[in-house]
């Protein structure tokens, strides 16, 4: 699935439309390639255009450097008064835009226009998602059961797209991480450098400090400075040793329960303000989604009862819209609107009615061979 | 809320309160044939869902709205008020 033969090369083809600077943007947005575009951003944007609108419709994959390149373009642009429009984003783009509080003032232009909710067009050419996270989903049978819960190795790239952009969103911060309680212990997943890597392992070998309490009690833990820290005895020295002096750990959370910490360490006491605190926490509650999302803190035992309940619900569902088909004479489209339409006029979950109705042909069959003797 | 925002679904899915994955584990539990991924892209609507899978999403949606006490605001496409 990493495998890429053709590497497609990024590339940008400047346009104007009227008084705004269109930039196309083609290929793969990652590493070298984030850095030439947060360059030409700055050197578009230098030029004070009226607005700048970005075209990602052509796009093969954008990466974490790349959404942070973006995320400073808008925010230079927004200082200045100009908008920004960012036309055909991915799916994985729109969430991470959303995800960095896109400002109000940028508009997200989807590939197909806003109206006509139904039309017998084939859509899935007009926009183009190939980003790990999207590919991996689609890449095999499409119907397979198992979209749920997400590989591991997809989560985790999405934590580090977190670590990376809640490194370059909050001010002060010199190291990020993300600790994950896997299997019963805390491991690190996602860390913006060693230093950080290493300030987490302290706190595992501990058992404490704000990274280990976050993690465990679901809410946050800001030591301020640690020069004056009382707390976490064993593992504060150690820190301190390694020149960090704030650390500010939120919780992650899964279907509610703590089962990580977003960790966010600085070189500088009393750095955090309110204003990073609150990005944290929008970080940390994004984060949280994901994981929800991959069935994090759920065992596999769980998760199995839930997909057997959702089978049992889907064949009874199947079971009685065949027999709506063959009652009525109609096809699965129209059975499956008159299953609803009878859920609806009883008041009743679709899967009540649904057992309700597979129900009554086995009384049927039952009261046949009495009905025959009699 | 705009009936005709493009991501009126994802909308609604907000607001019910339910996941992705939660939401596609519902939309299957009621027969629905899309994957994770096609899901969100009717969703996010970047692509159109055919009618009986638009109305599969929207019960999905409603029947969650009623756990929560609520009434069922996502529209059907399929005449589901004849009689």
């Amino acid at each position: 699935m990493s495998q890429i033969t053709d590497p497609s090369r990024f590339g940008v083809t400047t346009t104007s439309e009227g008084q705004s600077v269109v930039l196309a943007l083609r290929g793969r947005v990652e590493n070298q390639a984030a850095f030439q575009l947060g360059a030409i951003l700055d050197s578009t944007i230098d030029g004070r255009p009226e607005s700048v609108i970005l075209d990602l419709s052509d796009l093969d994959f954008m990466g974490a450097a790349g959404m942070v390149a973006i995320s400073n373009a808008e925010r230079r642009l927004v200082d200045l008064g100009v908008s920004l429009t960012v036309r055909s984003p991915s799916v994985l783009v729109n969430r991470l835009l959303a995800m960095m509080e896109t400002a109000e003032e940028t508009r997200l232009e989807r590939a197909l226009p806003a109206h006509g909710h139904l039309g017998p067009e084939d859509m899935s050419s007009t926009f183009a998602v190939s980003e790990r996270w999207a590919s991996s989903m689609s890449s095999t049978d499409p119907r397979r059961v198992s979209a749920l819960p997400a590989d591991p190795d997809v989560v985790d790239g999405a934590l580090r797209l977190v670590v990376e952009l809640t490194r370059s969103c909050v001010s002060g911060a010199d190291g990020v991480s993300v600790s994950l309680l896997r299997h019963g212990r805390l491991s690190t997943v996602a860390a913006s450098d060693q230093t950080i890597m290493a300030m987490d392992a302290d706190q595992y070998a501990t058992g404490e400090g704000p990274c280990v309490d976050a993690s465990l009690e679901g809410h946050w833990f800001h030591s301020e400075s640690l020069d004056t820290e009382t707390r976490w005895p064993s593992f504060i020295p150690r820190a301190r040793v390694l020149g960090i002096k704030a650390i500010l750990s939120s919780p992650l959370k899964a279907f509610g329960q703590p089962v990580g910490a977003l960790n966010i360490y600085s070189r500088t006491a009393e750095t955090f303000e309110i204003k990073d605190q609150e990005t944290a926490a929008a970080f940390a509650q994004k984060a949280s989604v994901i994981l929800t999302d991959a069935g994090a803190g759920v065992s596999e035992m769980q998760m199995a009862s839930r997909y057997k309940e959702a089978l049992r619900s889907r064949n009874i569902i199947t079971m009685a819209t065949g027999v709506l088909m063959e009652r009525e004479g109609i096809d699965q489209d129209k059975a499956f609107t008159a299953l609803l339409r009878l859920s609806l006029h009883h008041g009743e979950s679709l899967l009540r009615r649904a057992e309700a109705i597979v129900l009554s042909t086995i009384q049927t069959e039952s009261e046949l061979p009495s009905g025959a003797n009699g | 809320m705009a009936e005709d925002a493009i991501d009126v679904l994802n909308t609604y899915r907000v607001e019910a309160g339910l996941s992705h994955g939660e939401l596609w584990l519902r939309y299957f539990e009621l027969g629905g044939m899309s994957s994770g991924f096609e899901l969100e892209t009717f969703l996010y609507g970047l692509v159109t869902p055919a009618p009986r899978d638009h109305d599969v999403i929207a019960h999905a949606l409603n029947e969650r709205f009623s756990e929560l006490g609520g009434d069922h605001p996502v529209a059907y496409l399929g005449d589901v008020h004849e009689n």
